[in-house]
């Protein structure tokens, strides 16, 4: 489950999108004046789209960190969305084991700003029926040989990446 | 979301930090089909959406393993147990079953 808020809208402030690695915060301005942001993953198994008030807070508290002077605008609304995390945080683009069945998921939170590059390679997969250069390491079967992708070095548990 | 722990009382959900399906069993590491076994066990998992058996660990409280009987659709929680209890239950009666 991933939680994105927006706030009332406000003069133009943040000409881009920002994003906060330390503290895990991100956020743009709509071109209606909202600021547009959000953080971590709420971390547990859910179907419920909407998260929880701890994580709220962090996100809150990340925004703060990096840019205090939005502390006084007000959150019109929050969302949550289903996030397709996978045992290793990296994505699966791959062939299944059911013929003519391709698959491309497990993007975890980062499948929105993904889209174009792993298009790309799905189709090269689809049209070729063999990896892109760049994906051959997002195979369906590395879990089972032992090929993890695992960047962080967290181990197999989704809500860690 | 809020957890009742059975040693604390009810707590918020950022006291808890979470591991996960609660009903995956280590499996036996010299049984023959061991590998295909800890493959399941390492990374199979049945994501359920409904009721749900999972392992919270009470970090910032009692630091009890609790098994929480949770709606993944709802976020509800019907029933909570130590783990250790759960476990317990487990091998007891059935302990020859595999």
């Amino acid at each position: 489950m991933l939680q994105a808020f927006v706030s009332e809208g406000i003069k133009p402030f943040v000409d881009g999108v920002v994003t906060f690695g330390a503290g895990h915060f991100y956020i743009s301005q709509s071109d209606k004046g909202g600021l547009v942001f959000g953080g971590d993953i709420d971390g547990y198994n859910s179907y419920a789209q909407r998260g929880n008030l701890p994580v709220v807070e962090d996100v809150l508290e990340g925004g703060m960190a990096l840019m205090p002077r939005i502390g006084r605008v007000r959150l019109l609304r929050s969302w949550g969305g289903i996030m397709d995390m996978s045992m290793d945080g990296s994505p699966i683009i791959d062939r299944t084991p059911i013929d003519g069945l391709y698959f491309n998921g497990g993007w975890c939170y980062g499948g929105f700003k993904a889209t174009p590059a792993s298009g790309l390679c799905f189709a090269h997969l689809l049209a070729r029926d063999e990896p892109h250069e760049v994906a051959k390491a997002y195979r369906l079967d590395r879990f089972r040989t032992g090929h993890m992708i695992d960047e962080k070095g967290m181990g197999n548990q989704p809500n860690l990446h | 979301m809020r957890i009742h722990c059975p040693y604390c009382g009810e707590r918020g959900n950022d006291e808890f930090s979470y591991l996960g399906d609660a009903s995956v069993v280590r499996p036996d590491a010299s049984a023959p089909n061991a590998e295909d076994a800890f493959y399941a066990f390492a990374y199979e998992r049945r994501n359920v959406a409904g009721p749900t058996q999972e392992l919270w660990y009470h970090a910032a409280g009692c630091h009890a393993w609790l098994v929480v009987t949770r709606n993944t659709r709802t976020h509800e929680i019907s029933d909570v147990k130590p783990a250790q209890d759960v476990a317990l239950a487990r091998q007891s009666p059935v302990s020859s079953a595999s």
